[in-house]
Order: C-alpha cells, then sequence, then structure tokens
C-alpha cells in the first residue's frame, strides 16, 4: 500500500473490519488503549470504532501532550510571558490550556507578547530578527518533539543566538505507560502502540509491556485502515495466546528508532527526577530538562518562575479520562460547564484530547449495535 | 467567538504539538545549513531540519514534524 487513498479505502475497511470480527470470542469484552493522541483523534475523525464490534472498547490513553502539563507549569509559563521584554512563544493549542492564572491567550490579551509558532525553528528565527528581546520557547511534547527542540538549541549555541532560551516541558512516554499498568483500576487487554514516537525511540522501549506484564503491543500508523489493522493484529495474538511487540507502521518506524535523534536529545536533555502530569500525579523520570551543557539556554534557570503546585480542578476529571477509567462523556463537566471555548481541563483544550475529539465529533454513542 | 489560536492551528486539529507527521516533498536543499525547502500536499513551503534523516536529495518524500524531518518516506510501499 502506497498512497493515502488506500489507507481510507472503505472495502479494505470492511475486509480488515470483518477479520475483527472472526476474531473475538462472543462474551469477551475486549479493552485495547490507543496511547497516543493522535490515533484518538483519527478514531473519531473517521469513525474506526464504528467498524468495531461492540465488545471490542477502545480506550484512551495518556499520548497527547498538550493534556498532560499540569496547572503549575501552565502558570510558569504565564509568569515567563509577563517579564519585560520577553517574547513567548509556544505551539498553538497550548495558549488555550487554563491554569489558576488563566491561559496564555488571556496573558496575550492583558499586554505579554505571546506568540504561536509552527516549530522551535520558527522561535529560534524570532530571536535572530529581535536580537533586542529575549525570546522564550515553551517546549511541550513526546520523544517525537523533543529532538527538534534539542536540534534547535544545538542550532542557537551554533549560530551564537544569545538572546533565546527554553522551557522544557518535554515528556517521556515509558513511565506514563507503566504508572497506568500499575493502577489497579485499569484493566486492558493491550495497547496500540504510538507511531511517531517510536520513529524517534524505536519499538524496543516497549517490550516491557509484554515482559513484564503480559499484554500485546502493536505500534500503529495514523490512517483509519492503520488503526484498524493494529486492532487487528493486537486480537490475533490474544486469539493465538501470543504476546509482543509488533510493528504495524514499519514504512515508516523501524525497530531501532532514529539514532541520531536519541543521541542529539542525550546531548541537550536529561531526565528530571520527577515531572508532574495533569491527572496522574508525579511519575519519576518521566520529564525532560536542558543538560548541564544547554543550562545557559534554559529559560528556567535564565529567569525566576514561581514553581508553584495547583491542584487539578475538582469538577475536572481529566484523571480517569487519562487512564481510560471513564469515557469522556461520563465526567460531570463534560459538555456543560466544560466546553473548547471555556474548557476547564485540558482534555478538552486540544483537538487530540479525547474530550475535544468526543465532543467536536459527536462521538458519544454510548451502546454500539450488538454482534 | 473568534479563536485565533484555535484558527491558526485549524479547526480540526493541531498540526504541531501532537505526534502528527506531515508527509512534504524537499524542493531545494541547503546542505551547509542542514535544512531544506520543503513543500506540503497544498504547496505550501517551509524551512525543514534534515539532520535526522541526511542524506537527501531534491525530489525526495520525507515526514515532518515541528520542523523537522523525523523518517524519509523512500520506499514506504509497506
Amino acid at each position: 500500500v502506497k498512497y493515502v487513498d488506500e489507507f481510507r479505502d472503505a472495502d479494505l475497511g470492511r475486509a480488515v473490519s470483518g477479520e475483527i470480527l472472526s476474531l473475538v470470542e462472543p462474551g469477551r469484552h475486549y479493552k485495547v488503549m490507543e496511547v497516543c493522541g493522535g490515533h484518538t483523534h483519527s478514531i473519531y475523525k473517521y469513525g474506526v470504532d464504528d467498524l468495531l464490534p461492540s465488545n471490542v472498547e477502545l480506550v484512551h490513553g495518556p499520548g497527547c501532550p498538550v493534556c498532560v502539563i499540569p496547572m503549575g507549569r501552565v502558570d510558569d509559563g504565564i509568569a515567563l510571558a509577563h517579564n519585560d521584554g520577553v517574547i513567548f512563544t509556544c505551539f498553538g493549542d497550548m495558549m488555550r490550556v487554563p491554569g489558576a492564572q488563566g491561559t496564555l491567550l488571556e496573558a496575550k490579551a492583558a499586554g505579554a507578547d505571546v506568540r504561536m509558532v509552527y516549530s522551535p525553528l520558527d522561535a529560534l528565527r524570532i530571536a535572530k530578527e529581535n536580537p533586542d528581546r529575549e525570546v522564550v520557547f515553551y517546549a511541550i511534547g513526546f520523544e517525537t518533539t523533543a529532538p527538534s527542540t534539542a536540534l534547535t538549541l544545538k542550532r542557537a549555541r551554533a549560530e551564537g543566538v544569545a538572546n533565546f532560551s527554553c522551557m522544557s516541558n518535554h515528556v517521556t512516554i515509558v513511565p506514563p505507560l507503566r504508572a497506568l499498568l500499575e493502577s489497579p483500576d485499569l484493566r486492558l487487554d493491550g495497547f496500540i502502540g504510538p507511531g511517531h514516537v517510536s520513529t524517534i525511540v524505536g519499538a524496543r522501549p516497549f517490550e516491557f509491556i509484554p515482559a513484564d506484564y503480559g499484554k500485546p503491543v502493536v505500534i500503529s500508523g495514523f490512517e483509519p485502515l492503520d488503526i484498524l489493522q493494529s486492532v487487528a493484529m493486537v486480537l490475533r495474538q490474544l486469539t493465538e495466546g501470543r504476546c509482543m511487540v509488533e510493528n504495524q507502521y514499519t514504512r515508516v518506524v523501524p525497530y531501532e528508532g532514529n539514532l541520531r535523534a536519541l543521541e542529539v536529545m542525550a546531548e541537550v536533555f536529561e531526565l528530571r527526577p520527577h515531572f508532574e502530569w495533569r491527572g496522574l500525579g508525579f511519575i519519576s523520570h518521566s520529564g525532560l530538562r536542558l543538560s548541564e551543557a544547554y543550562a545557559d539556554l534554559d529559560a528556567e534557570r535564565r529567569f525566576s518562575v514561581p514553581g508553584v503546585r495547583v491542584a487539578d480542578p475538582k469538577a475536572c476529571q481529566c484523571g480517569e479520562v487519562l487512564k481510560g477509567v471513564i469515557k469522556p462523556w461520563e465526567c460531570k463537566v463534560f459538555g456543560t460547564a466544560c466546553t473548547p471555548e471555556r474548557p476547564i481541563g485540558t482534555c478538552m483544550v486540544s483537538s487530540e484530547g479525547a474530550c475535544a475529539a468526543y465532543y467536536n465529533y459527536g462521538r458519544f454513542a454510548r451502546d454500539r449495535e450488538v454482534v | 467567538v473568534s479563536d485565533p489560536a484555535r484558527e491558526a492551528c485549524g479547526a480540526d486539529h493541531c498540526i504541531t504539538c501532537n505526534d502528527d507527521g506531515i508527509p512534504m516533498t524537499v524542493l531545494r536543499l541547503d546542505a551547509g545549513a542542514g535544512l531544506a525547502e520543503c513543500a506540503d500536499a497544498e504547496g505550501a513551503h517551509s524551512a525543514v531540519e534534515i539532520a535526522l534523516v541526511d542524506p537527501l536529495c531534491e525530489g525526495d518524500r520525507v515526514l515532518v514534524h515541528a520542523g523537522v524531518a523525523i523518517a524519509s518516506l523512500e520506499g514506504e510501499d509497506a
């Protein structure tokens, strides 16, 4: 298969859907977690779950980097943005994430120079164009995005751009998965592994899931047929009593990952002892900060940030949604007090967030047709 | 209600901050700077870091995330 159209071909989709139907045992309920927010988005955009039998349930995982940023880190960003002379840059969805002190968009309305960028390289360009201003890049993202930040920091160093710095909120995917697997209220049969994270880290880091927890993992692409095929591969492992990491997305994901990306990340970043995740709490060795070698480009060292921890809003159940314990529509404020226009929780902010995906595509049918 | 961030990001998808990959074609290489000018399916051009997938040729297809080519799409007929 070479072209996008083939990954959205209805006949092929129905064929894989039929294969899935042949693999499930009647009376058994299957819960498969898609780790990545990009998958959540595709599933609801294309209605992938409508092609699944009613006893195959897709559970949305913690793989949206916007959704997992805790309120205190948003407040730190807002405080940084209000420093005199600072141009604060970040990706678009981050501007709408509420902290205790409002959002970055509100900070912009209040006079802070907050600018949306499409890449860290754009932020560096702004720094070069404004040598008399301090430009801060607020970095978020999993291992897919961290190499982009790392390469830009290396470029800033090489080009001697002294007015550029970075506040790193980069996170890693394995520690929260391990935390989820240790969670007593979670029952999962298998995982759809993240496609583009795996382009960087490879498939090997996920081997602990079958080895230590006995659950199959299939790394998946993002087209509807990719996801359907990956569900079929998870079910086939379960049916055949196998348990391993399989790679559905071989056209992009090498098993060993991208060694150059891993090298540049190891040079520029180091693991934080702890990092707080919205809804999941503090998780050891799950966040990246700038290494000692790049300390001079670390915005958290260049400026003072409050660093105050803020508890998640009481009404918000993002934590349970991120753990897959409840469905988005089961949250008390879903679609009423919490909407994409006025989000309370981060799952409603990003289009990759499980709540926004449900809200925007109206995909909250409680019961599908029983097969 | 107008929402600049949402409009700029696209109403249904944030293209940069998540695990997104945009297939692009290399138009012009600037090997000295480690950059390539690339075009997406709609013809929009942007400068892309190529350090992770170097060496590339003009006309090659790459998967781009947040301004960085993270994989080559040559031989993608998996």
